[in-house]
């Protein structure tokens, strides 16, 4: 244990070096820095953006219209010009990013039933997506307006007949059943918020896996090139522990940056989506309800999985680094298992795996990977035989894949094995 | 003076290629002996294998009466080898590596700071041992690693081309640090194309060429033998 304990130790201090070190603090430090500009330009939309209003018409429904406005916390500034020209050139001139139109004769046309054209005029100033968020926002508040004064004429020409039977006359109402629980919500809503709550899993699991394949091929390469692996190999230690102490190693390193890289991640996109706490309201009694949150028990099973795909990707990441030759061989060498893992990572994202065609499906279910990508639908979902399936063929995998890296390691291959591309012959 | 190491018709195949014919030695205990031969010769092979990097195909190793195939631990326990093109890790200082790999050998706790200390001594770098690997010119490096192979005194040091790609003053300073150890009593087993270099250390030598041994005998003998002023010529004509 000593020996293995001094070769371990030896392993993390030559994967935690300067570079890394630089590269933590620098991806930490970006993220950060990311989310909170985006955190902060959040808080200013939130206070209220200014936006200019001409209102030619000066009706009830036009002010009423305008006070909407105020209402969702625009700051509205109205033009006292008659001129539209005027107008545009003065919201170019405060460098307001939208205009509003109101023209005359908009409150008798509602009034009469006549429809009345409003227009925008949307400064394009840049391309980000907040830029062009107002069109889209007062869309919303003259859907409400129009939604509003509706009603309102309704009820003066029909005044028996509640508005909403003539509008909706027939209205649904929304179940969601996950095996024998059910409750009164949308489906979308419910999918959506398990996936925004999961979402981070597979996210952190395709770092690691990545991060610590990574760290174990190219420690391999580094004692190859630095030739320090035949002494290595000829001091008083198993060939067995040679190979544990540098997946433990690359794997514990590689944790270590993941979690950091996810403390980053999880910043920056709260500074995009805004803490999902806050949004999630009712939202998660009827997740209890339906059963759908992670308990302690599918945690643990999910953490099993994850585990065994992370011990998967170590054991293939040691097979690959005897494969190269040195750092820059190693560097191409990762690239089958990135694929590995980006594969059923980007499709358990975009779409339901199980709904895949059968050869799609085989050849997904045989990368080992996707099982642990699977795990936390399942694990919501209550698929036991599904995840029960999925960590025995990580296991099955695993050990193979481990009995072939000792073994490797216990035989002239890893000083021989080379991946060589067979020229063809030329003939002159 | 008992022999430690026996090689018994020793192959090796690399697929179909034959890179040791069938070769037999023997190392006595306190001994130096020499493989020489021009490159390819299967001077590596033959010490890989007794230092476990590679597998025999047929034949037998015994040290200590320890056989290799079975027993493999045993021989990683007793000798120390110092490959022909080693490095050590850049990012540790000298200290740092000789403890690292002091620590292997140190089976009754305590012992670290002993092989350390005497790893230094035939090493002679001073403080510069507090500085990186990395920073260590060649013949700094190959002074270290020689300080680590001899650092615990085991049963036999294997030793491949050991003044290789160093200076002259250099060279001269390890032979006599290799040459001194074996008066202490260890035993050596090392190769080198540098015939002469191997004369002056050797206390026998056996001449390699194409996976076989052509003669073995101490170098006065040889030369008697092959009526030859030196080994280089003990060897052409040898090979003729």
């Amino acid at each position: 244990m000593k020996k293995f304990t001094n070769l371990l130790v030896k392993e993390i201090r030559e994967l935690i070096n300067k570079q890394l070190i630089i590269s933590l603090l620098f991806t930490f430090f970006l993220f950060y820095f990311i989310g909170n500009v985006a955190r902060t330009e959040a808080k200013k939309a939130e206070a209220g953006r200014s936006i200019g209003v001409l209102d030619l018409d000066r009706s009830p429904i036009s002010r009423g219209l305008v006070e909407n406005l105020r209402l969702i916390r625009f700051r509205v500034e109205e033009f006292e010009t008659r001129d539209k020209e005027e107008a545009l050139a003065k919201t170019q001139e405060k460098k307001l990013p939208f205009l509003l139109v109101i023209p005359p004769g908009l409150g008798e046309g509602v009034e009469n039933l006549k429809t009345r054209e409003i227009e925008t005029y949307s400064f394009l100033r840049s391309l980000s997506l907040t830029e062009a968020r107002y069109a889209d926002i007062f869309k919303v508040v003259l859907e409400a307006t129009n939604n509003y004064l509706s009603n309102e004429v309704l009820k003066k020409k029909i005044p028996d007949t509640p508005v909403d039977n003539l509008k909706k006359p027939i209205r649904s109402r929304d179940f969601v059943i996950v095996r024998d629980q059910r409750a009164e919500a949308s489906a979308s809503a419910i999918a959506g918020f398990v996936y925004s709550q999961s979402i981070f899993v597979p996210i952190i699991l395709a770092m690691i896996l990545i991060y610590s394949s990574q760290m174990v091929i190219s420690a391999i390469a580094m004692e190859k090139q630095n030739k320090t692996l035949e002494t290595l190999l000829t001091v008083p230690i198993s060939r067995s522990s040679i190979v544990a102490a540098k997946m433990l190693a690359a794997g514990i390193v590689g944790l270590l940056s993941a979690f950091i890289y996810m403390v980053a991640f999880r910043w920056y996109m709260k500074g995009l989506t805004g803490d999902l706490s806050q949004a999630a309201g009712s939202i998660t009694s009827v997740i209890k309800q339906l059963g759908l949150s992670l308990t302690a028990g599918g945690s643990a099973i999910l953490g099993v999985s994850l585990f065994l795909a992370i011990l998967c990707a170590l054991a293939l990441a040691t097979i690959l680094g005897v494969l190269a030759e040195d750092y820059r061989t190693a560097q191409s060498l990762i690239m089958p298992l990135v694929f590995l893992v980006m594969i059923p990572y980007l499709l358990s994202i975009f779409t339901d795996l199980k709904s895949l065609s059968l050869p799609a499906k085989i050849l997904i279910y045989a990368i080992p990977f996707s099982h642990s990508f699977m795990a936390v639908q399942n694990i919501v979902l209550h698929n036991y035989q599904a995840i029960a399936m999925g960590i025995i063929y990580l296991l099955a995998v695993f050990i193979i894949l481990v009995v072939a890296a000792a073994r490797i390691f216990s035989t002239d291959r890893v000083l021989t094995m080379k991946l060589r591309w067979r020229r063809k012959a030329v003939v002159l | 003076m008992g022999v430690i190491l026996q090689v018994e018709e020793l192959k090796k195949y690399y697929g179909r290629f034959e890179a040791l014919k069938g070769i037999s030695f023997e190392v006595n205990e306190g001994e130096i002996f020499g493989l020489i031969g021009p490159n390819g010769a299967g001077k590596t092979t033959t010490l890989r294998i007794i230092a476990t990097l590679l597998t025999l195909s047929s034949g037998s190793v015994k040290l200590l009466g320890y056989d290799l195939k079975q027993n493999p631990e045993k021989f990683r326990e007793n000798i120390s080898y110092l490959p022909e093109e080693a490095g050590a890790y850049r990012n540790l200082s000298g200290w740092d590596y000789l403890r690292f790999m002091a620590r292997f050998y140190d089976q009754t706790n305590g012992r670290t700071n002993e092989f350390v200390e005497r790893a230094a001594r035939i090493a002679g770098l001073g403080d510069r041992l507090k500085d990186k690997v990395g920073t260590y010119s060649k013949g700094m490096v190959r002074k270290l690693l020689l300080g680590r192979a001899l650092m615990t005194k085991p049963t036999l040091a294997i030793l491949d081309e050991p003044t290789s790609g160093l200076d002259v003053i250099n060279s001269l300073e390890v032979r006599e640090i290799i040459k001194s150890y074996a008066r202490e009593g260890l035993s050596v087993l090392l190769s080198s194309h540098n015939m002469l270099e191997v004369e002056f250390l050797s206390d026998r030598v056996a001449l390699i060429d194409q996976g076989r041994i052509l003669a073995i005998g101490t170098p006065r003998e040889l030369k008697e033998r092959y009526d030859a002023p030196n080994l280089e010529v003990v060897f052409r004509r040898a090979v003729q």
